[in-house]
């Protein structure tokens, strides 16, 4: 069903396409259960630490897992993909992301994800989508180019290549090791990669979870120093919400960007990593 | 002889991280006394408006919380008046808490937020 349109999208577009059988919607949410309260008709839920990522080691799921998931959302060469998650699309652009890894075409966000669906009172429903009887045919294949590893990021360090880290201030400076609410996800040194951008995720959205226009995003970036004709690598402290700055610089906006999905729980946990403490010393310099 | 000034400074640097991870430690310990400390009221049923109201506040209000006209909204919605709101915002394990002019969920709420999810799937 692509229309060759953009990769952000509406209620309103998503709404006037729901039944479409070339349609795949996926709810991706921080909190997975939350679907159960109602969801987009005929959205699958992806949950993260199920689907997104390998059940053992700590890696992305491998290409037999992502063609098993797939198979069950009914992915084809005909699809068109929509994420949408709570949290203003974190983890929906975690997905879009891997997708986008394994070579899928057609992925789109809607733009304030779950949050803006429910506030503009569009439809939702408690039921599952059927499961998918069709075979699929598409098959994973790691595009180059979009993930960043620890090496990718240490070679950065000689510079070319900016590094963004979109946690919040506090997160940066090693004033914390996480946000409260997390503490599970804390590594074993507090502080940032030394030469990284503070350059928290929600500049890049207005309160109601939507993104700012292109316009704005280019200046609000520019603002917190990030030159959008160089390459980058985002990241934050289990990679969803660098995700979610990766999608704004590489779909959005044109920049070559990978997301370092180690991020800071496993840079800040490796022995003999380079860390930094406090705040940026100068943002305008780059 | 005076003191290097390199060794002093590695010295309060390596205190520095001392304390950071103590700060850690005791963030981490807290959070397990908080978990306790709801679990063990969890003999205290919240009534099933009271948790929707602090879903509301997550779904509607990502991670920026909602607008105070919003907040008056939710609350009319699940059958509080307006003084009755006020009861969110009392006491040390507060579920909301005002952050200029949005209202915004606590840790404490968020785990209330988490407890009503994990109902349903029981």
């Amino acid at each position: 069903m692509s229309d060759g349109g953009a990769v952000l999208v509406d209620g309103a577009w998503l709404q006037a396409r729901l039944g479409d059988p070339d349609l795949v919607v996926c709810e991706v949410d921080e909190r997975p259960l939350i679907y159960r309260l109602g969801h987009v008709p005929g959205a699958h839920c992806l949950d993260w630490r199920i689907d997104l990522q390998d059940a053992v080691s700590r890696d992305l799921p491998d290409i037999e897992a992502v063609r098993r998931l797939w198979h069950r959302i009914g992915l084809s060469e005909r699809s068109t993909a929509v994420f949408y998650g709570d949290q203003s699309n974190w983890y929906a652009c975690f997905a879009f992301w891997l997708f986008r890894l394994y070579g899928v075409a057609d992925l789109r966000i809607l733009d304030g994800g779950r949050q803006a669906w429910l506030a503009e009172e569009r439809p939702v429903t408690v039921d599952a989508p059927p499961e998918n009887g069709s075979k699929t045919t598409l098959r994973p294949q790691v595009q180059a180019g979009l993930r960043a590893t620890w090496r990718d990021v240490k070679a950065a360090l000689d510079g070319g290549v900016q590094l963004l880290d979109v946690r919040t201030p506090a997160e940066y400076r090693g004033d914390v090791l996480t946000e409260a609410g997390y503490p599970d996800e804390g590594a074993q040194r507090a502080g940032h990669i030394p030469g990284a951008l503070s350059v928290p995720w929600d500049v890049a959205v207005g309160r109601d979870g939507r993104l700012l226009d292109p316009e704005r995003l280019r200046a609000r970036l520019e603002e917190h120093g990030v030159n959008l004709a160089a390459p980058a690598i985002t990241y934050c402290r289990i990679g969803e919400r660098s995700a979610h700055t990766w999608f704004v610089l590489q779909e959005l906006l044109g920049v070559s960007a990978r997301n370092y999905d180690g991020s800071w729980t496993e840079w800040g946990s490796m022995i003999g990593m380079p860390i930094a403490i406090g705040d940026q010393p100068d943002r305008r310099k780059m | 002889m005076p003191e290097d000034p390199q060794h002093a400074l590695a010295t309060v640097r390596s205190e520095l991280a001392r304390v950071r991870s103590a700060v850690g430690r005791i963030e981490r310990s807290l959070n397990e006394l908080e978990a306790s400390a709801s679990a063990a009221g969890s003999s205290r049923r919240r009534p099933e408006r009271y948790l929707r109201v602090l879903v509301d506040v997550y779904e509607l209000g990502g991670r920026h919380g909602v607008a105070v006209e919003a907040w008056a909204n939710i609350g009319s919605r699940r059958g509080y008046d307006r003084r009755g709101l006020g009861g969110f915002f009392t006491g040390a394990r507060a579920p909301l808490r005002h952050a200029g002019d949005r209202v915004v969920l606590t840790a404490y709420g968020q785990r209330l937020v988490d407890e009503y999810l994990a109902g349903l799937a029981a």
